[in-house]
């Protein structure tokens, strides 16, 4: 018998000691002291003044002992059950869910070459890729419904855009307060309820506060309402280092920190107990082009060690992940979002999201979804690290074989090839059955994948009688908005 | 006693070893012509296996597994057969030339090879010219394959095609080459007759040779 082992089940990745987390908490402590943050909000403003806090104007400074208070507030589990009646996704420590990102203004359109608006259509072919391929856990918009007949309701007719083809759970975006609203009344009508919904929400609410420190009214708006009912929300600062945050990744990683803290703050007083996540896409800003950068290698570092912050805190996490500057699909694509990719699932960030953005987060390409599917199987892969039991360790196969001898008619090899990684679009062939099958390219490769899904994949509908009801809100809320 | 080539078939997809060479002599015990054991059972089994894996719904370690059990399958069979009768199912000799110690490659195109019913005679790695010469004297192959994985060693393949001419034996014999830094012009070159690019287009392009030849 052996003692004192230690068996890694998993490979191990983490960017700060717990002296350096330790630190970057008790500088957000302080910022929260000493500068604290702005609040556009009214309900929020007074909040604040029936506290311990200090208000002056919009400005709002906060003792630790309240912030202490409410951390001990929030779940370290939430799971989401998507229309699909399955409770897929299992947010907790170390347990990671990829998603797309949400909102691209623009679409790569796949017959000209060029960008142009995204549309309702857009939405659901990107619901239908991310319904079809296994790696993706959750679901954002991809893309806006730009054609919505108002744009203070594009949100309930993504909403719609989304279900149709995707049975997965969601990460939704909306206009305001009114807005998530209409989207949470949708999600009781699908889990059959308010309770229900408490139990097995079917989406999460994304939210963003503005860096630096400042919180504007619609922002609060949803964050309350979310307090209020209990919807599951990540507030989710979105710092450009050197431009609305220090330059330095430790200095806005306590601004971005300070930010949530402000947060969790502001809903324990309106409701204690939602189900806040953490978040944060934390990344540079480019000195030469001055934007915000989606590839940097920084967004990457920032990331995986605000996830480290989020553990120790006993947050769940939203982090962000195979994403690029590129403005199309190409090797630079590629190389920054298997970057970013990687070292997210390494961190263990709960939920993933703005795989497959292109164009620093304002284009919208489903090849690049069908792309990352494969790059994420790699990924998870890495990730399961090395078995080292005396099956896997295979010394009694090794003897048998001998030296000069072969493995690939083994019994072991037949059991065990199959826990290997598959590649459905790596091409692994020698060069003349490449050049025989066509020279095709990744890109080649990739283009026909996305197509064959797109024409037949067929997802579960939507059930008629619901998706009357479900309408009838989208459509009242046209009305009042007409 | 009864047979059903319909089972064999099935049982040669599933790559079961043992059973298959049961069923074989349980129909070769029911009076089954051999031709037809082969023709009906077992060369549809392995064409299924073939068009698997060329799709990818089927890996490397199973259709091995297959080419395991045809080939064991074969063994009963083979005696039994006419030469008419085993058809493209002829006799390989394969080996890896001299100065190269390299085994795998050679090895799967010989099991890919069996798996196509052929009679494999691996004559190993690190042969001089000479062996490969009194290997196809001795064996009589339809093809004689030789691997390199060296490109010091590539030269040997050339040299082998020489010494079949000078034995006079070159005509009577299909040379086929193969290893990673060998190419389809560099066959031609040295005067070879095939070249596999890998184990499985090994067999294929075989096959439509001696389509075309029969022609």
């Amino acid at each position: 018998m052996k003692i004192n082992q230690t068996v890694n089940n998993s490979t191990q990745f983490k960017v700060l000691s717990e002296n350096q987390i330790e630190e970057i908490f008790y500088s957000a402590l302080e910022v929260l002291e000493r500068t604290g943050g702005v609040i556009y909000h009214e309900e929020a403003l007074e909040l604040f003044k029936n506290s311990h806090a200090i208000v002056e104007g919009n400005r709002v400074r906060i003792p630790t002992t309240m912030v202490e208070e409410a951390l001990n507030f929030y779940p370290r589990k939430i799971t989401l059950k998507g229309r699909n009646g399955k409770r897929s996704l299992h947010l907790q420590k170390d347990t990671v869910a990829f998603g797309t990102g949400s909102d691209l203004p623009f679409t790569y359109d796949r017959k000209s070459g060029e960008r142009r608006r995204t549309s309702y259509n857009d939405v659901t072919n990107a619901a239908k890729l991310v319904d079809a391929l296994d790696n993706y856990d959750f679901f954002m918009s991809h893309g806006i419904v730009g054609d919505a007949p108002n744009p203070q309701t594009y949100d309930r007719h993504q909403f719609m855009a989304m279900l149709e083809n995707c049975t997965k759970p969601m990460v939704l975006t909306s206009v305001d307060g009114e807005g998530l609203e209409d989207l949470w009344k949708m999600g009781c009508m699908i889990q059959g309820g308010e309770d229900e919904f408490r139990l097995n929400p079917s989406f999460v609410a994304y939210i963003e506060p503005i860096s630096p420190l400042k919180n504007d009214r619609t922002a609060v708006e949803k964050l309350l309402f979310a307090a209020e009912k209990k919807i599951p929300a990540m507030y989710t600062p979105c710092p450009s280092s050197g431009a609305t945050a220090p330059a330095t990744i430790a200095g806005m990683l306590v601004q971005s920190l300070a930010e949530t803290l402000l947060a969790t703050v502001m809903c324990h007083l309106k409701n204690p107990g939602m189900p806040l996540i953490m978040g944060g896409v934390t990344t540079v800003l480019d000195m030469k082009q001055s934007s915000y950068s989606y590839g940097a290698p920084e967004l990457s570092l920032a990331s995986a060690a605000n996830t480290d912050i989020s553990k120790w805190l006993n947050l769940l996490m939203f982090s962000t992940g195979g994403c690029s500057d590129s403005k199309i699909l190409d090797e630079q694509a590629a190389a920054e979002q298997m970057m970013n990719l990687f070292y997210s699932y390494l961190s263990g960030a709960n939920l993933i999201h703005d795989v497959g953005y292109i164009d620093h987060g304002t284009n919208a390409s489903l090849e690049s979804l069908v792309l990352n599917q494969e790059m994420m199987g790699m990924v998870k892969q890495f990730g399961k690290g090395i078995n080292t039991d005396d099956e896997h360790l295979a010394l009694d196969l090794i003897e048998k074989q001998g030296p000069g001898g072969e493995y690939v008619t083994t019994d072991h090899t037949f059991e065990h090839w199959k826990e290997w990684f598959l590649p459905k679009l790596q091409d692994r062939s020698d060069y003349e059955t490449w050049v025989k099958n066509g020279s095709k390219t990744m890109g080649d490769r990739v283009k026909e994948r996305t197509q064959h899904l797109l024409d037949n994949y067929k997802p579960e509908p939507l059930e008629e009688g619901l998706k009357k009801e479900l309408w009838k809100v989208v459509e009242d809320a046209d009305k009042r908005h007409a | 006693m009864s047979y059903d080539l319909g089972k064999i078939t099935e049982t040669l997809i599933q790559g079961k070893v043992d059973r298959l060479t049961e069923l074989t002599q349980e129909a070769i015990d029911s009076n089954a012509e051999p031709a037809k054991i082969l023709n009906e059972g077992l060369l549809p089994g392995m064409d299924n296996v073939g068009e698997k894996w060329k799709n990818g719904e089927m890996f490397m370690p199973e259709v091995l597994r297959c080419a395991k059990a045809m080939s064991k399958s074969m063994d009963i069979l083979r005696p039994r057969l006419t030469e008419g009768e085993l058809g493209s199912a002829g006799t390989l000799v394969i080996g890896t030339v001299a100065g190269d110690l390299h085994d795998i490659g050679k090895d799967l195109v010989g099991m890919m090879f069996e798996g196509a019913g052929y009679k494999v005679i691996n004559i190993g790695i690190d042969q001089p010219n000479e062996n490969f010469v009194n290997a196809a004297i001795e064996h009589k192959p339809d093809v004689l394959g030789m691997s390199a994985l060296l490109t010091t060693t590539m030269p040997r393949m050339g040299e082998v095609v020489n010494s079949l001419k000078e034995a006079g034996i070159r005509d009577q014999i299909t040379v086929m080459v193969g290893g990673a830094p060998v190419t389809e012009e560099y066959a031609q070159e040295i005067g070879a007759d095939l070249y596999g690019a890998n184990a499985s287009t090994a067999v294929d392009v075989t096959r439509e040779y001696f389509a075309k030849a029969k022609n």
